[in-house]
């Protein structure tokens, strides 16, 4: 089922929601993925994301109040649903384990171009 | 509730183009977001620039997630998905129909597409330099004492370097100074060497000047000491079998024998190029840089950009005069030619290379505007016809309520079905044109590369555009008659209408067939009339050797090949036929060009010449090898002023220095001859006994055992020549080839002019298809109240047959003023006479007789009693 897998920027933007919370919106995601990546991504593919992530059950929405800077348009808030937190965990559990598995010698081995 | 801040308002247009794609429910969001956006970047960037970002996001929510669901059985998709159903029933139907349509369009289509890969290619010659608008050739015309002009394409040695550096504006300069005709020994080795014609040698500047693709080495240092060379990859590949061959050497056997080091690899010159070379080596006749007399460089600079050329050109005429040295060279007009218009427009003495010719290019457009229109023509016709057939339909749709909207789109979309279909055979077929004809081309060519996608795509567009008026044409006829009279297949008074329209498109397209053939048969008569011409010489059996400078004692292999039972006659000149280059000024006080050839006694006898007054030369006299003593054509005789009575009488020729009058001989009249091709008249020429330059060798052959004597001349030639290749022609067919342009428009045009007539009776059966159709009652009743078959035939072929002569009457006329203007071109040509018009006239109506006129006897014949019955 593809309900169960997170991409790569569907998990970026799905943290995102997590520190954003509770204001979490189309826009606002999009300027703290720029902020804090420096990766520079159209509104259309956070919206594209958004939608997925909530197809999958990871998210859900409501939309707010409608504000003034907004034209009269409410916008929609996302939160992240039970079963995102789980596949957020999940994740990152599999990441880290996979990091400790890593033996010492290997992260020596590649010193990652630093002189000692 | 509007609390939108006024002054900042985002494109409007990508909000409705949002709002068309967009999914409602999403739509608020997205606007909310998109614009909150809009306002933050307005405060730090222009309106414009916030604007395109604005439109940057909105089409980035082109995606999937948020366009409008189209579910599989919402109303759109059944409704086209009914008008495919209806457009492939309708295919199949009427399945010749179809395949006439298919076939005629995708015909006209396809030519049209090749011939404009042709003009491109015409046009796009030498443009590939980076700044080939700033490129120009130097050329002096020569101006002889009675004030006749003789264009020239080349220039002394000393104008180059002059020019570059007296005036500013020029950049670069360069000398070109190409074989001549004759060809160099180049070889890594002894072993491994071949005859090469291909070499130029060049100033260092040369690539200053001009931009070939380099492979390998440096351009700047490729030429900049004398014992350097420049080759082409496939000559790279010829002699060392791999590209990168920089540091390699070369050595050129014939004029230093010296080893050459290879500094750079070009990649094969380009096509469109008006001049061709496989190797370029520096000029080294330094002692030259002043001369300001001899012709025989080949002379282009650069401009800056910002100079203006015309003024440039202007400076040039009172300096070049200050130069000169030579009195006579002051009334020569030097000018200059942009590099890009050489090609086609450029036709002067000692071109580089056989260039194009600008006629050509126009009457090839022509051609395929003509086809295009034809077969488009054609299709509006045919799908007008067959609209009718359609008319019941269309009543039953409005019954049961479809309105003019939804019989547009039907329409458009059968008729985009059919032009896209026809479009892909289009270039399905023009490619394989492109695989037949590249010959004609000289060059692979193909609609897919890079260079032609522009062609194909304003094509496309041209065709689909074509395909969006005929569709709405379609739908808004058919949908203009009353429901109650369309659903019983009646027209009203607009049928009528109708016809006319149809009458006239078919007058068009026999316009156009008939000027074509009137085209064709002029070209064909004139090809004809250039080879049944009185050459003045005989080319038949003729075989010239070039190269023959190679060999090593030359009057022992002619006294030896002239032992060959099969060898009649042998000699020697320094030019042939086409190739007739050398001139000469002659006459004194009034001089004029003499052309001339280098030659021996047996010149006379081998090409056949006539010799009308006086006596051969004679090899036992000395003093007729010495260059006073000429045989001339007629012409040349007029020019020297003389009458045949005054052979051998000494006359004037020329001043040397000091004053003194060099004396010369007429020693005999030959009857004026072509040495070049009929679109040139015939100029004077004299022949002198002499061997200087001497590179051809002709050998006339009895005409039994060619292939026989041929080989016994080869090998006799390899015995003389130390085992290189001999390279011959026969005459014959180096005189078809001085028309080869020509050839090449009666074939082209002989295609075209066929697929056109073609059309066109596709256009005639069709339409005479209906007509019967819908007079199938009138025939019966006419048969059974006793009207012959032939008189039935007639009542129905007549309009047709006015028709043709209404359109030939429109087109011959134009045809006849084209194609004399044309004829104008040659100095030898024939006339249009009236059994040319009678032709045309015959096939028009042949074509007639062969659609409706088989189409009605058909209808003739058959029973009346279907049609009293069936008929409507």
């Amino acid at each position: 089922m593809k309900g169960t897998q997170l991409g790569e920027f569907e998990e970026l933007v799905l943290l995102i929601i997590g520190v954003l919370y509770p204001e979490a919106y189309g826009l606002n995601i999009r300027q703290e993925i720029i902020t804090q990546t420096g990766r520079k991504v159209a509104i259309g593919a956070v919206h594209s994301a958004l939608s997925r992530l909530q197809d999958k059950g990871f998210v859900k929405s409501e939309l707010a109040d409608a504000t003034h800077e907004r034209g009269g348009r409410r916008k929609r808030l996302f939160q992240i649903t039970a079963s995102g937190k789980r596949a957020m965990e999940k994740n990152h559990e599999l990441r880290n384990s996979l990091f400790n598995q890593i033996s010492d010698l290997a992260l020596k081995g590649l010193n990652f171009g630093e002189t000692n | 509730m509007e609390r939108r801040t006024k002054e900042y308002q985002p494109p409007k247009w990508a909000n409705r183009f949002l709002g068309w794609f967009c999914r409602e429910e999403l739509l608020e969001e997205v606007k909310g977001d998109l614009l909150e956006n809009y306002l933050l970047e307005r405060k730090t960037k222009s309106e414009w620039r916030a604007g395109v970002s604005y439109w940057f996001h909105v089409l980035h929510f082109l995606r999937p997630f948020a366009l409008k669901r189209k579910t599989q059985d919402s109303n759109f998709n059944i409704m086209y998905k009914s008008y495919f159903k209806f457009a492939w029933r309708n295919m199949q139907k009427h399945r010749m129909n179809t395949l006439m349509n298919l076939l005629s369009l995708s015909v006209g289509i396809a030519c049209f597409i090749f011939i404009s890969i042709y003009i491109n290619k015409e046009l796009s010659y030498d443009k590939f330099h980076r700044e080939a608008d700033s490129i120009q050739r130097v050329v002096i015309d020569f101006v002889d004492d009675q004030g006749v002009r003789i264009p020239d394409a080349t220039t002394p040695p000393a104008l180059s370097l002059a020019l570059e550096k007296d005036f500013p504006e020029v950049e670069a300069s360069t000398r070109l100074f190409p074989a001549w005709g004759s060809k160099f020994l180049i070889g890594t080795s002894d072993q491994q060497r071949f005859y090469e014609k291909g070499l130029i040698r060049v100033d260092s500047t040369f690539f200053d000047v001009f931009d070939f693709p380099v492979l390998h080495g440096n351009l700047d240092e490729a030429l900049n000491a004398p014992d350097k060379i420049v080759i082409t990859k496939s000559m790279a590949l010829k002699y060392f079998s791999k590209v990168d061959v920089v540091g390699e050497t070369l050595t050129v056997y014939s004029f230093d024998n010296k080893p050459h080091l290879v500094s750079a690899v070009l990649e094969d010159i380009p096509d469109n190029s008006h001049f061709d070379f496989d190797f370029l080596t520096p000029l080294t006749f330094y002692w030259i840089n002043k001369n300001w007399g001899w012709f025989n460089f080949y002379t282009y600079i650069r401009l800056s950009p910002e100079s203006n050329s015309n003024e440039f050109e202007n400076k040039l005429q009172p300096y070049y005069e200050t130069k000169v040295t030579n009195p006579n060279d002051k009334n020569n007009i030097i000018y200059t030619q942009p590099i890009t218009t050489i090609h086609l427009r450029s036709n002067l003495k000692f071109e580089l290379g056989a260039n194009g010719n600008m006629s050509n290019v126009y009457i090839f457009s022509a051609l395929g505007v003509f086809l295009l229109i034809v077969s488009c023509l054609n299709y509006l016709n045919l799908s007008i016809a067959h609209s009718f057939k359609r008319l019941k339909e269309v009543g039953v749709r409005k019954v049961y309520g479809a309105n003019k909207r939804l019989l547009i789109r039907q329409f458009l979309v059968e008729s985009f079905l059919i032009l896209i279909v026809s479009l892909i055979l289009a270039v399905l077929f023009s490619e394989l044109l492109f695989l037949n004809f590249d010959e004609l081309l000289g060059s692979k060519i193909s609609l897919l590369d890079a260079d032609n996608l522009s062609i194909l795509l304003t094509l496309s567009l041209g065709v689909l555009a074509f395909g969006l008026f005929l569709g709405l044409y379609q739908a808004l006829f058919l949908s203009s008659h009353k429901v109650s009279n369309a659903v019983r297949g009646i027209f009203g008074s607009t049928g009528k209408k109708k016809y006319r329209l149809q009458r006239g498109l078919l007058i068009i397209q026999f316009t156009i067939s008939s000027f074509m053939i009137l085209g064709v048969l002029v070209v064909q008569r004139q090809l004809n009339f250039i080879q049944d011409q009185n050459l003045g010489l005989d080319v038949n059996q003729v075989l010239v050797i070039e190269n023959i400078s190679s060999v090593n004692n030359l009057d022992l292999f002619k006294s030896q090949l002239l032992n060959i039972p099969a060898v009649e006659s042998v000699t020697s000149s320094n030019g042939m036929i086409g190739d007739f280059y050398s001139t000469t000024s002659l006459g004194y006080p009034n001089s004029f060009v003499m052309n001339f050839v280098n030659t021996d006694p047996e010149f006379i006898e081998t090409l056949g010449l006539e010799l009308i007054s006086g006596r051969n030369f004679n090899s036992a006299l000395e003093v007729d090898k010495q260059g006073l003593q000429m045989i001339v054509n007629e012409q040349g005789l007029e020019s020297l002023g003389l009458e045949l009575g005054d052979v051998g009488r000494l006359l004037p020729l020329d001043k040397q220095k000091g004053d003194s009058i060099v004396y010369g001989t007429v020693l005999g009249v030959v009857k004026d001859f072509h040495f070049r091709s009929f679109k040139n008249e015939i100029k004077p020429m004299a022949l002198f006994y002499n061997d200087d330059g001497v590179n051809f060798l002709s050998v006339k052959l009895a005409t039994d055992g060619l292939s026989e004597s041929l080989e016994k001349i080869e090998s006799k030639w390899k015995e003389f020549s130390n085992g290189t290749s001999m390279d011959y022609a026969f005459l014959d067919q180096t005189f078809q080839t001085l028309h080869i342009e020509e050839q090449k428009l009666k074939q082209v045009l002989l295609y075209v002019t066929v697929l056109a007539i073609f059309v066109a009776m596709m256009g005639m059966l069709a339409i005479s298809n209906i007509t019967i159709q819908n007079r199938k009652k009138e025939i019966s009743i006419r048969k059974v109240l006793g009207a012959s078959l032939s008189h039935i035939s007639f009542s129905l072929t007549k309009r047709f047959v006015l028709l043709v002569i209404v359109a030939n009457i429109i087109g011959i006329p134009i045809a006849y003023r084209v194609m004399t203007r044309w004829l104008e071109g040659f100095a030898y040509r024939t006339s249009i006479d009236l059994s040319t018009v009678l032709i045309v006239f015959g096939i028009g109506l042949l074509s007639v007789i062969l659609t409706a006129g088989l189409r009605a006897s058909n209808a003739g014949r058959k029973n009346p009693i279907h049609g009293l019955r069936t008929g409507g």
